[in-house]
């Protein structure tokens, strides 16, 4: 292991160098400079290495040859290690992508980056307080010269306006520094801080702190001074501000870290303050940010406001700190500095023009991943150290902050979310990327480096805190292993992909409990059935396997997890992985968006839930919930369930669903609405079976629960009801669904779980085949409004019956399993209390009838329109699942036994009273006894001789054509409004239009507009004058004076 | 005494920053910078001070074994060199700056190079 | 006006802050710890008659070798900057002729200049002084010659590898502390000689020397890529 000092040498020893060489030799210096670098990394990659996989000790590097603090000296520990292999690393990359513009400025320029890193690597390893000064003002005026180097025109006046902030800084530092010295005899940070006097007690030295403390804090560009950075972000060579972002944040967070070990925890609640506030700012004026290096550089601010916050922290997180404080930076600095690099790919300076890139898949991958990097996704390192903060934060009761720190989050996945769907759904610039290898290969290296950390982060979790690598579970493996697969044909990965999860399902069925069973069958078994209308797709279908894989992975995972931890993890997969689904289609990029901001809230409010359940604990079974403390555990309920809601979307949390099922593709929409939304109900199912009944100031929640649901049942229904749209519609009719299922859950009685269990399993046999149908329908017609579509009945006749069936089923009316849904509900209504919510939720059936009605007549009955008489039957792929289904449906209508008898059983468990009686056919309640074969025999005898009779009646009826009608000379401005289909319900929208009113999209409307209007009008704070950012400089200084000391 | 040279270092750098803050000519800017240069080292020169004692160099009259109580604290002494050398680089690197600001607009007035804000 | 009176008083609520710094203050009455221990032990470990110097260049010496980078990025940006500035500026305009006063002068003075400049970084380990000194110095005397003759040649490559070999050369005695002494930048590679005596207190003159023909090469650098291309405007 070289001594780190030899870095030092090795950058001054080149940079003095070239200095020699003929000044034409430009590609030689380069070289130099190369080998440099890299040798610069092999430094501390040596050590990396030694300190984890041999134990080495963390070691002091003396100068001069005397002992500090008479000298100066180095430590080489693992966390120094670590950042200065990330400085070195990037610097390297950076190097490599800046090539041409290099070779160009020739060896000065090459000279003033090596300085830089080394500055860098300096600040990092140093012990002593002035040399900290020296290497600061190394960085800043590199930095400063590396901005003048720039192409861009603009970066000069940002790089003096950092030098005019710089100079501030550099005088509270040296101030600051020399009064510390005067007040405690040394400069050793380590010598300082073990003679740091009790905080108070000498009130020069905190002063000479704080002086010292701020400075180093403006390095972090904290909120509001941080103007001058802003502009560095977006004018500056994309690779240097890869560097800021990377290399010198890192650098200048260890530094503050260093000296609170001097200032000692008196200091932590600053640090935390100005942290948050920076963390909350930045991703405010992020929102309304159009300019991708702008935003990149706010995202920066907010990444390191949010780990100055961990830094702060320490007085909780203890020895986790550098788990947590790592995790979220190497996530930061690989993110961002891929980020950047990618933007010097990207022609335009739009948001939308990184649409560009939608033609390089591997290009898309890289952002996806960094994008996951920084929103703290699993499997990357931010994932697991945003797990353990909010897990101690809750424990310790820091909930505001916890709080803040979620909200903060949440904004800047709506802005990082929404560039993502921008770059997959927006116009394509015409100008292609210019990926030049060299550019290109620093991208993917950042993004495998994303990765391997990912899974090195999983192993450390695992080591401290028992949870297993994400990347090791068999599912996600799974799923991963169809990015390595994308080349192949759309079949040969369809194929693998229905092996692979029947596969699956048999080799583990015998682990689950049979209420898992039952969802393990609907995602393992029910998704391999829905795949199969996937074989309809032609070409490669690049990331949709991917996608899909990893959407099944998490549903699993889901099932399978034991411990909050899993739990949150899968959760946390499966929506990510159902976004990506729903954004496949054509138009769904608002939609997608609204889908991952509503998951992502919902995740949010669970992860927080399990925290505050677990106390503190590392280890939390999903079992424990039950023995939550009495004080907490109604506001646990209340998180987790309204975390749930969000996925079964309740109402006032549904308004993404609809156009997120209706606008993706023809076998996306079963997949996401049959089977992703049963993952809320099971999230329900495992909350209550665990925690029962809640209690919060009086309220019983379940009670509150029960009336959301009734109201999801009847305004989900009344909202299908009105729509025009077929996908549409069967969306709304989701919302209705769920709020049934949720309604017998609610119930919290033997019959209630029943019913809920049967409606998960109805609920996606139909729900599914519906989607299908329909899609198929608006594949071959081209339309999914339904008054274009008419008269199909003849052309389309699996579609019809695949229609005509499942809306039997969801009616509710005999023979079909929905009756026996609707049997159980009967009874489970009648043996429980509350019977006012029933009323509504009686309310809601016949208005099912309305909407349902519509399907089939506006689609398949009446007349068949000119254009879409040469129509054919619906693909035979798309055919064969809704065959299969009827299939499903009359057996589940025939032996519901077969489903839910084990189930049955199983919830004596929970409600020993109430459950039903199984012999035969016949099931017996203590209301009463349903024989599902004796009601499809009486059925289809009426049925039958029904049909016959009005056959015979109508043998002679006349069959009018369709141009058999006069038109009037009239040409209506909207010629749908002539359509009878078209607003069918009218009257009854005219008299219960008002509770259909998109109140809940207004809502949630406003308050996106607001949270963009306030970051548009706040960061006008930054007017770009040099003079305000110093006077922001200024006042940031004497505001946290007044508040802090 | 010690007291009113550190005083007069603070008001220096005061007098400096008032000036770089109030001044929109970007080389009076750069110069009250080294006014506040010029407080800063005053400061630092100041905190080394003690009184009644000589120079840390070592002759016939401050004898090597004598010498902790003849000479004042030698690291201010070290430290505000470096400090000036720094200082001298950074001013350099503005008055690149400010070059390059002249070159491109021809003008030194800081307000007209706010083309970057928001 | 309203920017100017906000600016007022946050200087005043910072002059705050530096009135309670001023008022902590208490001078010390005995050298601290960091201090005695220079004060007893540089004569005998370092051999350098001048504290500050030992601190400096050993002690400190990483701080020094910053300084100097911080000189050779200044330079170096410098040389960049307006290198790129000067192809823009090719038209010169006509100069006043120099006077005979400022020729003759020149002739004069510089060599003295030079003279003193070398005797103050030599002596840096023994009296006030060093390399930084002795470096501007020497740059001082670059100046007059700039002011004298600005159309002559400047001989930049020679400059350019006077600053280079003796950055290197630096860094080179830097490690060869490392390897043979105590440490990174130690100044024991060369016996220590006599306390006082011009070659004594290891390498420090070597380093100083560098330092100086550093300093100086730089500053002087800086100068005329200045006075090139001061036709701007």
């Amino acid at each position: 292991m070289l001594s780190p000092l030899y870095l030092v040498a090795a950058a001054l020893a080149a940079s003095f160098t070239l200095g020699l060489l003929n000044p034409k030799r430009s590609g030689a210096a380069y070289a130099i400079t190369l080998v440099t670098l890299a040798f610069m990394a092999w430094v501390p990659a040596g050590w990396l290495w030694g300190f984890m996989a041999e134990g080495a000790q963390p070691v002091e590097i003396y100068t001069a040859g005397a002992l500090p603090p008479y000298a100066i000296n180095l430590r080489m520990g693992l966390a120094e290690a670590a950042m200065t292999l990330l400085i070195t690393l990037t610097g390297l990359l950076s190097a490599l992508y800046l090539k041409e513009s290099l070779i160009k400025l020739g060896h000065r320029g090459m000279a003033v980056l090596m300085v830089a890193l080394m500055a860098f690597c300096g600040i990092v390893l140093t012990r002593d307080l002035f040399n900290l000064f020296v290497f600061f003002e190394l960085a800043a005026i590199s930095t400063a010269g590396l901005i003048l180097l720039s192409e861009d025109e603009r970066a000069l006046s940002a790089g003096f306006k950092y030098l005019i902030v710089s100079q501030l800084v550099s005088t509270f530092l040296l101030i600051g520094i020399l009064f510390a010295y005067h007040a405690s005899g040394t400069l050793n940070l380590d010598t300082m801080a073990s003679a740091r006097l009790p905080h108070g007690s000498a009130p020069s030295f905190a002063l000479a702190f704080f002086l010292m403390f701020i400075a180093l804090v403006t390095e972090l560009k904290p909120f509001p001074a941080n103007g001058w950075a802003l502009d560095i972000y977006e004018s500056a060579h994309p690779a240097y501000s890869a560097l800021f972002s990377a290399a010198a944040a890192t650098a200048s967070l260890y530094a503050v870290d260093k000296l609170l070990l001097v200032g000692g925890p008196g200091w932590y609640p600053m640090a935390t303050g100005i942290g948050i506030t920076t963390f909350l700012a930045a991703n405010l004026f992020a929102l309304p940010q159009g300019n991708d290096r702008r935003l990149l550089g706010y995202s920066s601010l907010a990444q390191i406001g949010l780990i100055l916050v961990v830094l702060g922290q320490r007085d909780l997180l203890g020895e986790g700190t550098p788990f947590i404080a790592f995790g979220l930076l190497v996530s930061h600095a690989v993110a961002k500095a891929g980020l950047y690099w990618l933007s010097g790919l990207v022609g335009g300076r739009s948001l939308t023009d990184w649409a560009a890139l939608r033609g390089r898949p591997l290009l898309v991958f890289a952002f996806i991943s960094f994008v996951a990097m920084l929103t703290s996704l699993p499997p990357f390192p931010g994932f697991y150290a945003k797990w353990e903060l909010v897990r101690v934060l809750a424990g310790e009761g820091r909930l505001a902050l916890l709080a803040l720190i979620l909200i903060g989050a949440l904004v800047e996945a709506g802005y990082l979310f929404r560039w993502f769907g921008y770059m997959l759904k927006r116009e394509a610039p015409a100008e292609a990327v210019n990926g030049e290898p060299h550019q290109v290969v620093p991208v993917y290296v950042a993004v495998l480096a994303g990765w391997v950390l990912g899974y090195f982060w999983g192993e450390l979790s695992g080591v401290g805190l028992g949870h297993h690598n994400l990347l090791l579970s068999l599912p996600l493996a799974f799923a991963l292993g169809f990015l390595l697969l994308d080349w192949l044909p759309a079949w040969v990965k369809n194929t693998l992909a229905i092996t692979g999860m029947v596969a699956f399902f048999f080799l583990t069925y015998a682990e689950y409990d049979p209420l898992r069973l039952i969802f393990a069958l609907i995602f393992l078994i029910g998704g391999a059935i829905t795949l199969l209308a996937s074989y309809d797709a032609h070409g490669r279908r690049i990331g949709f396997y991917p996608a899909a894989m990893l959407m099944y992975a998490g549903m699993v995972m889901l099932v399978r997890a034991n411990d909050s931890f899993e739990f949150f993890a899968a959760w946390e997969l499966l929506t990510l992985g159902s976004y990506f689904l729903i954004l496949r289609g054509k138009h769904s990029e608002p939609h997608a968006l609204s889908y991952i901001l509503f998951s992502l809230g919902g995740a949010f409010l669970i992860l927080a839930g399990f925290a505050l359940a677990a106390g503190g604990a590392a280890q939390f079974p999903i079992t424990a919930l039950g023995q939550v403390a009495p004080a907490v555990a109604p506001w646990v309920f209340l998180l987790l369930a309204t975390g749930f809601m969000t996925k079964t979307a309740a109402i006032g949390l549904h308004i993404w669903l609809p156009g997120a099922h209706a606008e993706a593709e023809t076998d996306v929409s079963p997949m996401v609405s049959g089977i992703l939304l049963k993952a809320g109900l099971f999230g329900l199912f495992v909350l209550l079976m665990a925690m029962g009944k809640q209690r919060l100031y009086g309220v019983e929640l379940t009670h509150v629960l029960l009336w959301v649901a009734a109201f999801t049942a009847l305004l989900g229904n009344l909202m299908a009801v009105f729509q025009e749209d077929a996908k549409r519609l069967l969306a709304y009719s989701s919302i209705g669904q769920m709020g049934y299922a949720l309604f017998g859950l609610a119930l919290m009685n033997h019959l209630g779980w029943l019913m809920a269990l049967m409606f998960v399993i109805n609920h996606y046999i139909y729900k599914s085949m519906l989607f299908l149908s329909v899609g198929g329908v608006a594949k071959r017609t081209g339309t999914r409004e339904m008054y274009r579509m008419g008269g199909l009945i003849r052309l389309m006749p699996l579609s019809f019956i695949a229609v005509l069936i499942g809306i039997i089923a969801i009616s509710g009316v005999p023979p079909l399993s929905g009756f026996g849904g609707r049997w159980i509900f009967y009874n489970a209504i009648l043996a429980s209390d509350y019977r006012l919510p029933m009323v509504i939720l009686f309310l809601a059936g016949p208005v099912a009838f309305l909407y349902l009605f519509r399907l089939i007549h506006s689609i398949f009955l009446g007349q068949l329109k000119d254009e879409l008489r040469r129509v054919k039957e619906a693909p035979f792929w798309i055919a064969l699942p809704q065959m299969l289904y009827v299939g499903l449906l009359l057996a589940f209508a025939l032996a519901p036994g077969l489903a839910l008898r084990r189930v049955d059983t199983y919830l004596n468990l929970f409600f020993p009273e109430g459950g039903l009686h199984w012999e035969g056919f016949e099931i017996t309640s203590d209301y009463g006894y349903w024989n599902p074969v004796a009601i499809m025999i009486v059925v289809a005898v009426i049925f039958v001789s029904l049909f016959a009779w009005l056959l015979f009646v109508n043998r002679r009826a006349q069959k009018v054509k369709q141009f058999n009608i006069v038109f009037s000379a009239e040409r209506p401005f909207r010629p749908e409004t002539t359509h009878f289909a078209w607003n069918f319900f009218a009257p009854y929208r005219k008299a219960l239009g008002f509770l259909v009113q998109p109140y809940a999209t207004t809502f949630w409307g406003a308050l996106t507009d607001f949270l963009h209007t306030a970051g548009d009008l706040a960061r006008r704070l930054y007017d770009g004058n040099g003079q305000s950012y110093a006077l922001h400089f200024l006042a940031f200084v004497v505001i946290v004076f007044g508040v802090g000391v | 005494m010690i007291h009113l040279a550190m005083a007069t270092g603070f008001l220096l750098i005061l007098i400096g920053f008032y000036g770089a803050v109030s001044n929109r000519n970007i080389l009076r800017m750069i110069v009250a910078f080294t006014i506040a240069d010029s407080g800063v080292n005053l400061v630092i020169v100041a905190i080394g001070y003690m009184p009644g004692r000589t120079a840390p160099i070592l002759d016939a009259t401050v004898k090597a074994g004598y010498a902790a109580a003849r000479i004042i604290d030698p690291v201010p002494q070290a430290l505000v060199l470096t400090a000036i050398v720094i200082g001298v680089g950074v001013t350099a690197l503005m008055l690149a700056y400010a070059y390059k600001l002249y070159e491109k607009k021809r003008s030194l007035d800081i307000a007209k190079f706010t083309e970057l804000r928001g | 006006m309203v920017k100017r009176l906000g600016a007022l008083l946050l200087l005043l609520a910072i002059g705050g802050i530096f009135t309670s710094l001023l008022v902590g203050y208490v001078p010390d009455t005995e050298l601290n710890d960091t201090a005695r221990y220079y004060a007893y032990h540089t004569a005998a470990d370092i051999g350098s008659a001048n504290i500050v110097t030992a601190i400096v260049i050993t002690y400190r010496g990483l701080d020094t070798l910053g300084e100097v980078t911080v000189l050779f990025l200044a330079a170096a940006i410098l040389g960049l900057v307006l290198a790129r500035g000067r192809r823009q500026a090719q038209a010169r305009r006509a100069l006043t002729p120099v006077g005979e006063l400022l020729t003759t002068g020149s002739r004069v003075l510089v060599p003295l200049i030079m003279l003193l400049g070398v005797y103050v970084f030599i002596n840096g380990h023994l009296t006030p002084g060093g390399g930084f000194q002795g470096g501007a110095v020497i740059a001082s005397g670059v100046l007059l010659l700039l002011l004298a003759g600005p159309r002559k040649p400047f001989a930049h490559s020679l400059i350019a590898a006077v600053e280079s070999l003796a950055g290197v050369f630096y860094v080179v005695i830097g490690l060869m502390g490392l390897v043979l002494a105590g440490g990174f930048l130690d100044s024991r590679v060369l016996p220590l000689g006599v306390l006082g005596a011009l070659f004594s207190a290891g390498t420090i003159p070597i380093i100083y020397t560098l330092i100086g023909l550093k300093v100086g090469a730089e500053f002087s650098v800086m100068l005329s890529d200045l006075a090139e291309t001061e036709e701007l405007g």
